[in-house]
């Protein structure tokens, strides 16, 4: 059975991986033999400079799903690559390590200092950052989308994924968007934004106000979304979006993904995302599939 | 190794009072590693309903683990139901546990609010061992936030009760009862646990008389694992996770907010 896949000259050992932001930064708590079945692991969002994230109540819990504006809480590039990657590293599976820059100045900047540090796989631009003098996210403007991702392209030495959040009109000109500036992957999706409100307050029960949604609440717009993109790309994708279990993943991979994230339900069961791996084979085996790429977009219509 | 999470039977689910019931887990493993003021996390049903896991405070931790526990939501309805035998989903033990007092006090003062008396039994049984001497303070709502608390006696802790109604003890607030505190620095130290204004007026006592003290703190949390960094509070030294950094405080370095 082969399940390895490829993302631009990067192999994989398999296609699950953990979302950013979902995974990390309590390494002890976690079974590295365990850990190290996984395809690639990809740490929470780092920026240029540490953020301290935002004011709690940070996080809601919905119906069948989690609202959460942290607020891209994180140590800074500097430190991150000091104290955070050389255990991240040791565990001995691919890092896609998730960047954000504020400008594209501190895009390039990230990019060279990930250059620098050798040891990873590929890079995902989280690309739900401000997009200065504008009010719409860089993932939300495509002129800006294209000259991050070719920014980024023409420097790193590591395939490039783009993360592009669903908020917006079409998904699909974002993606070619990002496809026609170099990016090697897509990963989709970021959270959808969301609000809860305490009718006793008549406050938001954010401290942030707004948040964005995760969890399986999420998924059928994911999917829809991974669908639409797969047909019209020629990159792979990378999906998430709610996946609890394998049936879940299997419908991204069958909708078109190369790669699947398993994010919120590590909050639930953090042995999701293994769940996940042992259940894919399982499908396989039972249903006579020898490569995972016979199945990789293979949706009967 | 012990593993992190794993599913455990429920030896007994019993109702305390009106708005209390105590639950008891056949988790030896969790029981062993467990120190006071951790807290486990318990997923109380395979559903996505409710959809985040529950942390509880460890009530005590002997050849079982058992947690106290008051109805508010779906979580600890579903729990309420649980019946001797039933399979739980539990992560733990987590979180960082409280720590003893500087050398030379011997005496400890517990200042619970409601359910807030969760993580104490089990902290009194490690300092009974210990041979410190022991007040509780705790305040309820009402009567029905009262249960029998024999077990804290037969631990040497002496108790002062107080209701906002006047049901059970003193008449008003926890605070009411903060003239039982010996306020001498070099004799007493603070533990507290409950709603944050209650935990605010600890703070404000703590601080005018200079005791020291640890205070254990609640957000709605998700991992448990200090991952998600949702469970963030307000600290002197920045935000702070609950489930990681906390839930034991120092009680000083909290900033409570109205």
């Amino acid at each position: 059975m082969n399940i390895t896949v490829k993302i631009g000259n990067a192999g994989f050992q398999n296609p699950v991986t953990v979302a950013s932001g979902t995974f990390g930064h309590s390494e002890k708590y976690y079974n590295l033999q365990e850990v190290k079945k996984l395809g690639a692991i990809i740490p929470k969002t780092v920026t240029l400079k540490a953020q301290e994230g935002n004011p709690p109540p940070r996080i809601a819990e919905t119906p069948s799903g989690m609202l959460n504006a942290i607020g891209l809480e994180n140590p800074g590039a500097d430190r991150f690559i000091e104290d955070k990657l050389p255990a991240l590293k040791k565990i001995g599976v691919p890092l896609v390590i998730s960047i954000l820059g504020h400008t594209d100045e501190e895009f390039r900047i990230l990019a060279e200092k990930f250059n620098a540090v050798g040891g990873i796989s590929a890079l995902e631009l989280n690309l739900s950052c401000p997009n200065l003098g504008k009010k719409v996210l860089v993932a939300q403007d495509p002129e800006a989308t294209c000259r991050v991702v070719r920014l980024v392209k023409d420097i790193s030495k590591y395939p490039v994924i783009a993360k592009l959040s669903p908020n917006v009109t079409d998904i699909v000109t974002i993606a070619k968007t990002a496809e026609e500036a170099g990016a090697d992957a897509l990963s989709l999706i970021n959270t959808f934004s969301g609000m809860v409100i305490d009718i006793k307050t008549r406050k938001s029960v954010l401290g942030n106000v707004t948040g964005g949604l995760s969890g399986p609440a999420i998924r059928p717009m994911a999917v829809y979304m991974v669908y639409k993109t797969a047909k019209e790309v020629k990159i792979p994708i990378i999906a998430m979006g709610g996946i609890m279990t394998a049936e879940d993943a299997l419908q991204y991979i069958i909708a078109g993904a190369t790669m699947v994230a398993v994010g919120t339900a590590n909050f639930i069961n953090p042995q999701a995302p293994l769940d996940v791996l042992n259940g894919i084979k399982a499908y396989m085996k039972k249903n006579k599939i020898e490569d995972i790429k016979e199945i990789i977009g293979n949706i009967l219509t | 190794m012990k593993k992190l999470q794993d599913t455990y039977n429920v030896v007994s689910n019993e109702q305390l009072c009106a708005k209390f019931y105590r639950l008891c887990i056949d988790a030896k493993p969790v029981a062993l590693a467990a120190r006071p003021g951790q807290f486990i996390h318990i997923r109380v049903r395979n559903s996505l309903e409710p959809f985040f896991r529950r942390p509880f405070s460890i009530y005590r931790a002997k050849r079982h683990v058992e947690i106290l526990y008051e109805v508010i939501g779906t979580g600890t309805q579903v729990l309420a139901s649980k019946k001797k035998g039933d399979i739980l989903d539990v992560l733990g033990p987590v979180g960082t546990p409280f720590c003893l007092p500087p050398k030379g006090i011997k005496h400890v003062v517990m200042i619970a609010g409601g359910v807030g008396a969760a993580p104490f039994l089990f902290l009194s049984d490690v300092l009974k061992e210990r041979r410190y001497q022991m007040t509780l303070l705790y305040g309820g709502r009402t009567k029905g936030h009262v249960f029998n608390m024999e077990e804290f006696k037969k631990n040497g802790c002496k108790i002062f009760t107080s209701t906002d109604d006047g049901s059970v003890g003193v008449k008003g607030r926890v605070a009411v009862l903060f003239s039982k505190i010996d306020p001498d620095p070099g004799k007493t130290f603070i533990y507290t646990c409950g709603p944050r204004p209650m935990m605010a007026s600890v703070q404000d006592f703590a601080r005018e008389h200079e005791l020291q003290g640890q205070a254990s703190c609640e957000e709605v949390m998700a991992c448990g694992l200090g991952a998600c960094l949702g469970c963030s509070i307000k600290t002197a030294k920045g935000y702070k996770t609950v489930c990681g950094d906390g839930p034991a405080f120092d009680l000083h370095e909290l900033i409570f907010e109205s």
